[in-house]
């Protein structure tokens, strides 16, 4: 069972370096793409950490919110509330991922925009046009 | 002056990684493991979420889905419109020239072999019934409308990938897509009044976005027809009208994307001289 928790704990490091690797893409990177690239890893691995809060240990394993028996009697319920992840992590990061899409793709669109007019992508020589 | 630069923003980021990491292992050098219980508010929602015995069910046996459309509905409806603004903010950055491009008459060839076209028509269907089967079982299965809307959005693309950008802008023009989408939208604000309008005809009071029976209000869409028939109250409603909005928005804003780029700096250009 401890060998579970060591790789748990690794896969959550994992994700801490995942963020501190996009952030560094972000602040560096002079190309509005990589930038975006970047972005969108730094959100992805948010949204996992958002649903690993939810996470719980459970005997056997963790089930999903999902009731299966129809309709339900009180000893479903029971169970069910003993072994379900948590909802709400799953159901705020399932709108975040598609806010997230939505202004995603209008950044790329801003970016195709930029560089069909001015021919580039690189901030350096963006933030010196004039116009 | 720039090494020195990338050397401070090294610094910040691996500050800001140590910090993060001793704030999620919270007891030091201790292994982070997952609570055998839930938060109360998770507990609430897992035991009101499909049960007849308490009176603020949501009556569907998905729990996320019940959350998303139920009890944070009206949460979930202004974030669709948030999705809205982001079309929006691309059709302005666009100036017009989707409409003005397309008006001037452009060819439908072109494109990729016919063995690639055939392969896509085909598919097309598989991944459209793909996506209306996530959306449709969203109040059973994992899943709803916007995975749907996000699931069918990948068949525009396919089609603008292997035909062309004319070939699609032919069948649904930027404005139609957009039109579409606000009907979706529009179906969603209808549907959260269903029944409160219900309840005004029979003399009763009711609330907006009410699903199922509240506290001083006995009205409710069925939940469930016979023994095993779920139907979710308003959440089927829900789910294939944003299934619709989420797709036809996905759709409007491939169209800008893909733009060709010649012509468009040329039309961007004269109108600025």
């Amino acid at each position: 069972m401890e060998i579970i928790y060591v790789l748990f704990n690794i896969a959550v490091l994992a994700l801490i370096a995942n963020i501190g690797l996009a952030l560094y893409g972000v602040f560096t990177r002079p190309s509005l793409v990589k930038k975006i690239i970047a972005l969108t890893i730094f959100s992805d691995t948010i949204n996992l950490m958002v649903v690993l809060i939810g996470f719980r240990h459970a005997e056997p394993n963790p089930v999903p919110p999902i009731l299966i028996s129809i309709p339900p009697i009180k000893e479903d319920i029971i169970t069910f509330m003993q072994k379900a992840v948590d909802p709400l992590p799953q159901a705020l990061v399932l709108t975040a991922i598609v806010i997230g899409l939505a202004v995603i793709l209008y950044l790329i669109f801003l970016t195709i925009q930029i560089y069909r007019i001015y021919g580039t992508t690189d901030v350096r020589k963006i933030a010196k046009l004039k116009g | 002056m720039k090494s020195r630069m990338h050397a401070a923003i090294l610094a910040t980021i691996i500050i800001i990684v140590v910090v993060l990491a001793m704030a999620f292992a919270l007891k030091g050098i201790a292994l982070y493991i997952p609570p055998r219980n839930v938060r109360t508010l998770a507990e609430i929602f897992l035991n009101t979420t499909f049960n007849q015995w308490v009176n603020i069910s949501a009556m569907a046996p998905e729990a996320v889905t019940a959350i998303v459309w139920d009890y944070r509905g009206l949460d979930t409806l202004f974030e669709t419109s948030v999705m809205f603004i982001a079309i929006v903010g691309a059709l302005t950055l666009s100036r017009g020239v989707g409409e003005k491009l397309f008006i001037s008459g452009a060819s439908e060839a072109g494109g990729l072999s016919v063995i690639v076209k055939t392969i896509t028509r085909i598919i097309l269907v598989m991944i459209s019934a793909v996506g209306a089967s996530i959306a449709l079982h969203g109040h059973l299965t994992p899943g709803g409308g916007f995975q749907g809307g996000a699931t069918i959005a990948v068949a525009p693309m396919i089609l603008i990938v292997t035909f062309s950008v004319y070939f699609i802008v032919k069948r649904i023009s930027i404005k139609k897509a957009v039109l579409l989408r606000s009907a979706g939208l529009g179906v969603i604000a209808l549907s959260s009044f269903i029944v409160l309008i219900v309840a005004l005809f029979k003399g009763g009071i009711a609330y907006i976005f009410q699903n199922q029976v509240k506290m001083f209000s006995p009205y409710s869409v069925p939940s469930y027809i016979g023994d095993s028939l779920v139907i979710g109250g308003t959440l089927l409603l829900f789910n294939a009208a944003e299934t619709f909005a989420v797709a036809f928005g996905f759709i409007a804003l491939l169209i800008l994307i893909t733009l060709p780029e010649e012509q468009f700096r040329k039309i961007i250009l004269e109108s600025e001289e």
